[in-house]
């Protein structure tokens, strides 16, 4: 027996989302509709090869399948490529042009943050954690404290983003999902640091969580990523160089080269997004600009926050007693080496921001490029 | 384990150094794939610079020999003094990987005893991507037949 429309809605059977209820009564007839098999658009015949690494998205890329708009032409989740309804709903994303995520390096940062994800439980041998002086452990706690906290945020902001940005830019939100669990991990394994060897976590400080704030809140993609991406994960890149060079036990020197190359990644699709979108549209160098002359303070933190520069320095000299001393010589080589290629970087994204730093002239004395006179 | 045994630095000894490296491909693939041109620069005291080709494409590595820089175009150059790699090179072999001294982010991060070059800051930036992958290479001088998978 079949139901009319008036039935179901007497029995309660309303369908709020289109479904073709008939559909369920003709397909148990054996009666199918066949429209998507018979009057598919799409490139039949298609056959993507693998490349020696395996299938990579850049192997996919192809035909009309590899052309990705300048602007959407719809805000759906329908795979791009696909056959699409006239009928869908709007899902309301508000990313909708490609400049504002892409970047050239995007499909093959996306299959190598795949093949080199590495797990915080597994890989670091955290049974060979050797004793420390006391003041060293917590000199390692404190900084694993700190990079716990901030690592987070680099997932938060893209994870804000990411339901907004346009499933045409599939790849771009792929990457970023990468990023997502990198951080995840990155937050794990520095947490794990703090309490796998008796020192436990130190202290959070209020400066630190307001430049947290100044990510999270930022009122554009453009912002937050080059705040993130460009600036912050940069300079974080600076300091799992710099926890590298002065893990106290091979356990931690493990820990900071897994994560200075995930970092590394994140920043290579920071420098090579902000170069696509001025690529496109050079006049919007000047919001850039302000941006980073609001954002540029974060450097000055990383010199100016105790619970930063004194177990770094604590760590560097081996000891409180030496800290002053050789902490010193060791901020800076972090000092140069933060804003020189904090510098290199805008530079190659086609952004110069030699001789206009938001910087105190104390943080970028000696830095090539960095003084107003440079502009000369 | 025995060192390699042609002399360092030569092209055979880059060459027996990557066929270490490449010995163990499934630990190669758990490091993840790489893409980079990496000019590895000795300057002995006296004479001209030498410098080796090494490229990483996916989860290959190729040893190209003593190149020249201008034709070998690398992403990344890292130079420092003939008696700096070989100190480094006798800690790998001693230790059977890197010390903490003389892992390539340590010999570099200051400019000395190592430097970086690069063309551009893609270029450097590459150096730290696959810092985890390259020092597992050099680590296989200490290593024959199998390559920590640096993880």
């Amino acid at each position: 027996m079949c139901l009319n429309d008036s039935d179901r809605q007497s029995k309660g059977y309303v369908m709020a989302l289109g479904l073709d209820l008939d559909y369920l009564e003709r397909s148990a007839r054996g009666e199918f509709d066949l429209g998507w098999l018979r009057n598919g658009h799409s490139e039949w015949g298609v056959h993507a090869k693998p490349s020696k690494t395996g299938l990579t998205m850049r192997d996919i890329a192809i035909g009309s399948y590899g052309e990705v708009p300048d602007h959407a032409p719809r805000r759906t989740m329908a795979p791009r490529g696909s056959d699409v309804d006239p009928d869908v709903p709007d899902l309301g994303y508000t990313i909708n042009d490609k400049a504002e995520v892409w970047s050239d390096n995007l499909l093959d940062l996306y299959e190598e943050a795949v093949s080199r994800q590495w797990s915080a439980t597994r890989d670091i041998p955290w049974g060979d954690l050797p004793e420390l002086d006391p003041d060293i452990e917590h000199a390692m706690c404190q900084l694993a404290t700190v990079l716990s906290e901030v690592e987070m945020v680099a997932a938060d902001f893209p994870a804000k983003w990411l339901w907004r940005i346009n499933h045409d830019f599939v790849e771009a939100k792929m990457f970023l999902c990468t990023q997502v669990m990198d951080e995840a991990r990155h937050t794990e394994v520095f947490r794990k640091r703090a309490l796998a060897n008796g020192g436990g976590l130190g202290r959070s400080s209020a400066v630190v969580e307001r430049f947290l704030q100044l990510i999270l809140d930022a009122e554009s993609y453009d912002e937050g990523s080059a705040l993130m991406h460009l600036l912050g994960e940069g300079i974080v890149l600076s300091l799992f160089r710099a926890g590298e060079f002065l893990s106290p036990s091979p356990v931690e020197k493990k820990i900071f080269r897994l994560c200075m190359q995930d970092e590394a990644r994140h920043v290579a699709y920071g420098t090579m997004h902000l170069r696509y979108r001025l690529d496109r549209d050079p006049s919007i160098a000047e919001d850039f600009h302000a941006y980073l002359d609001k954002g540029e303070e974060i450097i000055a933190m990383i010199f100016a926050t105790p619970e930063i520069v004194e177990p770094t320095a604590i760590l560097a000299a081996g000891g409180v007693e030496q800290a002053s001393e050789l902490g010193t010589a060791a901020g800076e080589v972090m000092r140069h080496q933060i804003i020189g290629e904090y510098l290199k970087r805008c530079q190659h994204a086609g952004l110069d921001r030699r001789g206009r730093l938001h910087l105190p002239e104390v943080l970028i004395q000696g830095v090539p490029g960095a003084m107003p006179e440079a502009m000369a | 384990m025995a060192p390699i045994a042609s002399p360092f630095h030569s092209a055979r000894w880059f060459a027996e150094l990557v066929a270490r490296a490449s010995a163990d491909q499934s630990a190669m693939e758990r490091l993840g794939i790489a893409e980079i041109r990496l000019g590895l620069e000795i300057v002995d005291a006296n004479g001209p610079p030498h410098m080796y080709g090494i490229v990483l494409d996916g989860y290959d590595i190729e040893s190209l020999g003593e190149v020249m820089e201008k034709e070998f175009a690398p992403e990344v150059v890292v130079s420092g003094p003939a008696d700096a790699w070989q100190e480094m090179i006798s800690s790998i072999e001693a230790n059977g990987s890197a010390d903490a001294a003389h892992t390539l982010n340590s010999l570099t991060i200051t400019g000395l005893p190592f430097s970086v070059r690069a063309g551009d800051a893609m270029g450097h930036d590459k150096f730290f991507r696959y810092m985890g992958t390259l020092q597992a290479i050099f680590d296989a001088a200490g290593t024959p037949a199998t390559v920590s998978t640096g993880r």
